[in-house]
């Protein structure tokens, strides 16, 4: 059996079925991660002798007959963001919380009702502020496929781990691109669902009017098993949505001909040409399984980007102030830039553009998606960049160098909907990635759609290319 | 001729008690003038009663049936 190909999901049944225990499935999770770590910095730390000491005792409930869980014995491992009782999450920072959390963060509670058992925190970029996943304080991240190139952040650690086939999914969050720029740079999937979908409850926030928590993984069914499991209300966080949750699994396979996809030639038009022939290959690959292209049109893009960093921004720096005057020394030169930059930002304009918030989604939804069911976007704008090439602190060119970088994904975080990544062929090259748009809460549209996309296109396990 | 110098102060008053080179505070300024004329015009065509709250509402009206 080749673990590392497995799905969380394929992974849980054999568990389930006795072929494999949890503890062999773990032990061999520990080691994959440990070569993943030597080759791409993904982890901040291993958690060995716990992960161990919980997979036996899953074995042994297994073995009594106990029914543990629909991800029993799965070795995962996340972003380190999340709180867990009892310790105190890195937040990929020197700056962190005064005390270990007194509980666990609420996707961090599911995961373990499921059944499902954390072998390590994983890299992310510094408090998650970043796409390229640099990191001026734990050291860069490295992309599996090759270490030279970014893995794309913030939730870089996931991405890498789950690309070689260490862990077959893990959480991270996306406030203006972290778990989309990531999926693509290592040639995997993840779901950025509606915003609120999943509680934040316990996870670090960065801009609580953006943050998204979403899973990161190598097979569309495990986003849809774990989004399944993750999603629904929570008193802990007033923005979780109340919208009952679908059975996501049981509509994969939900038939997708007649989906009409939405293409914006204009937005897409900005985008770096071999990026734009890859966007292509996909619709055609979508094409020949009945998925029928039309025009759309989004609101103006430039408008959209300047209106989710006046909702960022000041997010942001008001969350940091009190440590940005006391500590400023303690945080890396472009996470520091970045923070001061939503001091300038004045309350009107803030206030202005979230007030701007609810228009102009009704526009996008009645406008851009009059016609379709589904748009498609690049994820980065150009081919996967090197690190060299984008390491550039907080130095003069970081406003123009990051905006290239989230082109294409921070506008959609302003209009909140769910996004689904997608790895394009890679004909023996880089990875790159796409997302598909939907409207709001058709989570499961979207897994559909990916679910017949990886018939096609089948995850892959990275290594580096030679 | 009065405005000017009040412009000016204001700008030197930003986030004044961070700790900044002045070309990063230059550069702060420069990219927040672009955002914040944005701001303006979508202010400009912005019904006096939009709500921070209608973003909510309007994800919630999608997802009934």
């Amino acid at each position: 059996m080749q673990l590392e190909q497995l799905s969380a999901r394929a992974l849980a049944a054999a568990i389930h079925a006795k072929k494999i225990s949890s503890l062999e499935a773990t032990e061999a999770a520990i080691k994959r991660l440990e070569a993943a770590h030597a080759l791409t910095h993904c982890t901040l730390s291993l958690e060995a002798d716990a992960a161990l000491a919980a997979a036996k005792a899953c074995d042994a409930g297994i073995a009594a007959g106990e029914n543990a869980g629909p991800l029993a014995g799965v070795p995962l491992a996340h972003k380190d963001m999340f709180d867990r009782k009892g310790k105190i999450a890195s937040w990929g920072a020197r700056i962190r919380a005064p005390a270990p959390a007194t509980q666990d963060a609420t996707v961090i509670a599911r995961y373990k009702a499921a059944g499902a058992l954390q072998i390590a925190a994983l890299h992310l970029t510094e408090f998650a502020f970043g796409p390229t996943g640099h990191n001026y304080v734990l050291g860069h991240a490295r992309n599996p496929w090759d270490p030279t190139r970014i893995t794309g952040g913030s939730s870089a650690g996931t991405a890498a781990a789950v690309a070689y086939g260490a862990i077959p999914a893990g959480l991270g969050s996306d406030t203006g691109g972290s778990l989309r720029l990531p999926a693509a740079a290592c040639g995997v999937t993840s779901i950025k669902p509606t915003w609120g979908r999943i509680s934040r409850a316990g996870a670090m926030p960065l801009s609580p009017a953006l943050d998204t928590i979403g899973v990161i993984a190598r097979h569309v069914e495990d986003l849809a098993l774990m989004l399944g499991l993750l999603a629904g209300p929570d008193a802990r966080d007033p923005a979780a949505s109340p919208v009952p949750v679908p059975d996501y699994l049981a509509r994969l396979d939900d038939p997708i001909r007649g989906l009409r996809l939405g293409i914006d030639a204009a937005v897409i038009g900005s985008a770096h040409p071999q990026v734009q022939e890859m966007l292509q290959q996909v619709v055609s690959i979508l094409g020949k399984q009945g998925v029928v292209s039309a025009a759309c049109r989004f609101p103006d893009w430039q408008t959209l980007d300047h209106l989710v960093q006046l909702t960022q921004m000041p997010d942001c720096s008001a969350a940091h102030a009190a440590y940005l005057r006391s500590r400023p020394d303690d945080y890396g030169p472009q996470v520091r830039a970045r923070l001061e930059l939503g001091h300038f930002i004045g309350a009107v304009d803030h206030l202005t553009a979230l007030r701007a918030r609810g228009s102009t989604l009704a526009r996008t939804l009645q406008d851009t998606f009059k016609d379709i069911d589904i748009a498609i976007l690049p994820i980065l704008a150009d081919p996967l960049p090197t690190i060299a090439e984008l390491d550039i602190g907080g130095g003069p060119t970081l406003q123009a160098a990051m905006a290239r970088v989230v082109k294409y994904t921070r506008p959609v975080n302003y209009l909140g909907l769910p996004t689904l990544a997608l790895p394009v062929p890679r004909h023996g090259g880089l990875p790159n990635g796409i997302q598909l748009i939907g409207r709001p809460y058709r989570e499961a549209q979207l897994l559909a759609v990916g679910r017949a996309y990886q018939r096609e296109v089948p995850p892959e396990i990275a290594r580096p290319l030679s | 001729m009065t405005q000017e110098p009040q412009a000016a102060d204001q700008k030197s008053s930003e986030a004044a008690d961070l700790s900044m080179p002045p070309e990063r505070r230059r550069a702060a300024q420069a990219h927040v003038a672009i955002l914040a004329a944005t701001a303006a015009k979508v202010a400009a065509e912005l019904p006096l009663g939009a709500d921070v709250d209608d973003f909510r509402r309007i994800l919630i009206a999608e997802a009934r049936p």
